[in-house]
């Protein structure tokens, strides 16, 4: 079947500020209707990835598409097709919902016919129905990264570039906002959206790690969940330093990594390696308060990947 | 450009002017506030001077002297001493402003029609009483001195009227007496009237400061657009104080509007499209607030004091100045205020200003959107 | 708590350095003004356009003409052929007076009894030339007059040398306007930049969202405020420094008093104006709002520093008033040490003044930001 051309394309962008390189020669190419994952940890470059295809910084060098209008040279028409959500609330605060609603239906030229219909069902869509007359700055959290995600959509762009959009959101709301996103995905539009929360990495169709403004992995969530090296085996061990110590040594153990109060062992075999692990600990008098088998998530993948990563930069 | 994008502009600008309900009163209120205190401190007549007379004459006739210079309200006798060291600890301590010092020969130079000479002897740190006093003493002492001479002439059958044959005829246009000072007056309200350009260059460095520059600029929005919808909303409530200001003024100074209101309002609409173009170049570049604060204190309001003729009268600048003055629009504007309170001139004579003020808003305007670019940092 | 309190100055001079602009403004703000007010104020009015109708044409009035151009403050806009073009150039703004020579002016001045008469209009619409004209023309007329006078009594001007006033000025010999308006404008410029400096601290980290964080953080609202002030007192009295040396050298200004006083009382002032600033600080929630406030008050004390007319020329109430206000005794203190020479025996009545001001001025500022802040 023949792949539709991609919706964004970039090729070797390349941003610098002054001393540093925030987004070092990214080839990204993401196809219609995707919902597109993009994380890493801060500095990495995500929002100036988000910024610099929303037409909102200049690039240093190299090239991107989007919607088939070329950056560089038609920003303008590039803005009318993206919707792009900031990374910090960036709605007039004195202006109500649909004030502010109304203000960037204006300027993304609505037909007025269409206004209040498209109002209602992006109040209702949004679950802001009952605070449409209140000012921005009264509402909670979660409620105005909602109420900026409705003035995204209120002119039904194709593509939506969303800089951590549940960054300080309570857990229910973003549950709700991630289903919305799901919905816009589901109804075709192109979703990039940029998360520090590997859970929600989870949900997109596929992932982007950045790091240091490099694009080092780029798949679907299985495939990466798939990268990590072994099977994983979770302990909750009462002295975590005594039992990482002991467990790193022991054979067949690729990697350990600490996650609160569990200790995440990747071994080569876990039905072969978990009763070794439990005899070293018992003889060495580590105590311990349960150990068993786990499945790896997004997580672990990508901290084993960072690890690798830095290891790697300090040979 | 996009009426309908202007006009959402505007709308949200009013609304965040107006919604922040403390920063619109004092926006409104302080252009008043100013030009009354200044108005004040620069209009109060001169007057209760303090002085002191030394007299080394003591003759009924220096006596008659000191005592005619004296009455009135204009100079207070403080004290009568009896040496300079006297004289010297009075203005250091200052209780006086400035002496009378009559030397012991008085009596005798006047009447043998010798030259009479005076000290006058003022505190330099400030001239503006030093020098009334001057002045004020000298008058009364040529008037003392002629009706004295005058009369001894005639004794000496010497045909002379006064000391002073030559009759000056002074005529005051607009501000008879020259006194007090209410000339300056609309050159203060041109001035205060261009406040809210700092408002217009504060307002783009807010919106960089708070991010909600940002989701703005991601939109289609045209430059153009943003920088004109927010001055016109400060446009407006320039105008309110234009309307109200000039009521004031004529309330609190007895001030005369002679000419036509309609004229002056629309071509103060046109001063303030131009001042606040200024300010708007000002927030084009300049991306804080304390920043934005201080490059237009810099580039409009001390100029707008100093070269714009209101104070120090543009003739005599040096060409250069003259110059960067033409740039001003507070310059074109005084002379607008200043023509229609006092002679009450109209159109044919103010046009040419006004045209200057469309002329620099619409190239200030043009620069500001040249060089406004929707890309972060 | 020093080291704490260290740590917030250090974080102060970092936002300083990254937002140079403020500073920069501050220092050399101040120091500009006062070039400009110095600048202005030394130049003598010159230039002012003068239009001359003369209906006697005759050697005498074109003397009359030559003599006022020699003064200097006149350009001879155009000799008028009538009175409605003269009338319709003041209406236009376009001279500043004007001279009106009597046909029979010659004949006049020539005649042993005659009473020559001239005429001048001024420009009131712009008082300050206008003034200077009817100085420079009544200043020509007099020396016209006392030749004729001579003339006629048949006296050589040195038997009788008329009426000879002579002027003695102390503290300011050339009578220098520079000298009175720099320091006024130092006086004022050093309020001004501090009231802002300090207006701005708190309500900028109030607006930016930092305060709450700094809030949280363990100091208590005092070293704050100490961490605030500190820089601000730093930059106010490097602002006084500059500025004093500037009008020092480049207008002459002289220190006759002793430097020494002048430089702690101003320090003392600064810390008064720092504590109305921080009042202001912390009661707006803008950096907008604290910079109108801040020029209100600002133009308040412009009234009582003397500035435009003496304090004395006011209504009772008003001078009563002064007494209460920092800036009437710090301008009086400036002048006094720097042009008068004055010292502590002096002027202590003002810095007593001044200290009891900054007591109470100081130590309701503290409780009202102190309680502000927790």
């Amino acid at each position: 079947m023949e792949q539709a051309p991609p919706i964004i394309e970039t090729d070797g962008l390349t941003r610098d500020f002054r001393k540093t390189r925030a987004v070092d020669s990214l080839d990204l190419s993401i196809q219609p209707g995707e919902l597109f994952g993009l994380v890493g940890p801060d500095g990495a470059g995500k929002t100036t990835t988000l910024r610099l295809l929303a037409g909102l910084l200049d690039i240093t060098s190299g090239s991107a598409t989007v919607a088939g209008y070329d950056l560089a040279r038609q920003p303008e028409a590039v803005k009318r097709r993206i919707g792009y959500m900031a990374q910090q609330f960036s709605l007039y605060g004195e202006l109500s919902v649909v004030e502010n609603l109304f203000f960037f239906s204006e300027l993304y030229d609505v037909p007025r016919s269409e206004l209040k219909q498209r109002t209602e069902r992006l109040l209702a869509f949004a679950g802001l129905t009952d605070f449409k007359d209140r000012w921005a700055v009264q509402l909670s959290g979660g409620m105005q990264k909602k109420l900026a995600l409705a003035c995204t959509l209120i002119h039904e762009p194709e593509i939506l570039l969303l800089d951590e959009p549940t960054t300080g959101v309570d857990p229910v709301s973003r549950r709700e906002f991630w289903d919305i996103l799901t919905d816009l995905y589901l109804g075709g539009t192109t979703i990039l959206v940029s998360t520090p929360y590997m859970d929600e990495a989870d949900r997109c169709s596929r992932v982007g790690l950045m790091y240091t403004g490099r694009m080092v992995i780029c798949a679907e969530p299985r495939q990466i969940r798939a990268q990590i090296e072994g099977e994983l085996i979770e302990l909750r061990p009462d002295d975590w330093q005594a039992a990482l110590a002991l467990v790193e040594t022991l054979p067949g153990v690729h990697e350990v990594q600490t996650y609160g109060e569990l200790l995440h062992v990747f071994v080569d075999s876990g039905d072969q390696r978990l009763p070794e692990i439990e005899a070293a600990l018992m003889e060495h008098g580590v105590a311990y308060r349960g150990i068993r088998r786990a499945t790896a998530r997004m997580e672990e993948a990508f901290i084993s990947l960072i690890k690798r990563l830095e290891e790697g930069r300090e040979d | 450009m996009s009426w309908r994008h202007l006009r959402a502009i505007i709308r949200k600008e009013i609304n965040h002017i107006m919604r922040d309900r403390m920063t619109f009163t004092l926006v409104m209120f302080t252009p008043v506030a100013l030009l009354f205190l200044m108005a004040y401190a620069l209009t109060v007549d001169i007057k209760h001077v303090p002085v002191a007379v030394l007299d080394y004459d003591r003759s009924s006739t220096s006596r008659a002297f000191a005592q005619r210079t004296t009455e009135g309200e204009d100079l207070d006798l403080y004290a009568v001493v009896d040496c300079l060291d006297e004289v010297e600890n009075l203005l250091m301590h200052g209780e006086i402003k400035a002496a009378l010092v009559i030397n012991p020969a008085f009596e005798s130079d006047l009447q043998s029609l010798r030259g009479v000479s005076l000290q006058v002897v003022i505190d330099g740190t400030e001239p503006e009483s030093g020098g009334f006093a001057v002045e004020h003493i000298v008058g009364r002492a040529e008037e003392f001195v002629g009706e004295l001479l005058a009369d001894q002439m005639r004794a000496l059958d010497v045909s002379l009227e006064s000391l002073q044959p030559i009759d000056l005829r002074v005529r005051t246009l607009y501000n008879p007496g020259l006194k007090p000072r209410i000339d300056l007056v609309p050159g203060l309200i041109s001035m205060v009237l261009g406040m809210p350009a700092l408002s217009v260059a504060l307002t783009l460095a807010h919106e960089r400061e708070h991010g909600t520059l940002e989701q703005v600029m991601a939109t289609p929005v045209g430059r153009a657009e943003l920088l004109l919808g927010k001055m016109i909303p400060y446009i407006i409530v320039g105008l309110v104080n234009v309307i109200v200001i000039p009521i004031l003024a004529r309330l609190a100074f007895h001030i005369p509007f002679n000419g036509s209101f309609p004229l002056f309002f629309w071509l103060s609409a046109l001063f303030l499209f131009a001042i606040l173009s200024m300010g708007t170049i000002v927030g084009v570049f300049i991306h804080t607030q304390p920043a934005a604060l201080a490059l237009s204190f810099l580039v409009i309001f001390f100029p707008g004091f100093f070269l714009t003729g209101i104070f120090f009268p543009i003739a005599s600048m040096p060409e250069m100045m003259r110059m960067e003055a033409m740039f001003l629009p507070g310059t074109h504007y005084a002379v607008i205020t200043r023509g229609v309170f006092l002679p009450g001139v109209g159109l044919d004579v103010l046009w040419p200003y006004g045209v200057m003020l469309v002329g620099l808003g619409v190239a200030f305007t043009a620069v500001a959107a040249l060089f406004f670019r929707k890309k972060l940092g | 708590m020093f080291k704490r309190v260290w740590s917030l100055v250090i974080k102060e001079f970092i936002h300083l350095i990254k937002d140079w602009w403020m500073p920069a403004f501050m220092l050399f703000g101040g120091t500009l003004e006062l070039l400009l007010v110095g600048w202005a104020t030394s130049r003598p009015i010159t230039n002012l356009p003068l239009m001359v109708l003369d209906q006697d044409q005759s050697a005498a009035s074109r003397a009359v003409v030559v003599a006022l151009e020699n003064t200097g403050t006149f350009a001879l806009e155009a000799e008028a052929p009538d009175m409605p073009t003269i009338q319709d150039a003041m209406e236009r703004g376009e001279i500043n007076a004007a001279v009106v020579i009597p046909p029979d002016f010659d004949n006049e001045l020539a005649s042993p009894k005659g009473k020559p008469t001239l005429a001048i209009l001024l420009n009131g619409a712009e008082s300050i030339p206008a003034t200077a004209a009817l100085r420079a023309v009544q200043g020509v007329i007099s020396d016209m007059g006392e030749g004729i006078t001579l003339r006629r009594l048949g006296l050589s001007p040195g038997a009788f040398s008329g009426f000879d006033p002579s002027l003695r000025v102390w503290f300011n010999e050339t009578l220098s306007e520079a000298l009175y308006t720099t320091p006024a404008e130092l006086g004022l410029m050093l309020e001004f930049t501090v009231l802002l400096f300090a207006a701005l601290s708190f309500a900028r980290e109030r607006e930016l969202g930092t305060l709450e964080q700094l809030l949280v953080m363990p100091f208590s609202s005092l070293e704050i405020i100490i961490g605030k002030a500190i820089p601000a007192v730093l930059v106010g009295f490097c602002d006084f420094v500059i500025m004093l040396s500037m009008i020092h050298f480049a207008f002459h200004v002289p220190i006759r008093g002793s430097l020494a006083l002048l430089l702690v009382v101003a320090f003392g002032y600064l810390l008064v104006e720092l504590g109305k600033g921080m009042v202001i600080s912390v009661t707006s929630r803008t950096q907008h709002q604290a910079f109108m406030l801040v020029m209100m008050i600002g133009m308040v004390d412009f009234m009582f520093t003397g500035y435009a007319a003496p304090v004395e020329s006011m209504p009772e109430v008003i001078q009563l008033v002064a007494n209460v206000v920092p800036a009437y005794h710090w301008l009086t203190i400036l002048r006094g040490i720097l042009l008068k020479g004055a010292g502590l025996d002096v002027l202590w009545p003002n810095i007593l003044a001044l200290a009891a001001l900054g007591l109470v001025i100081g130590t309701f500022s503290l409780r009202y930001v102190r309680r502000a802040l927790d």
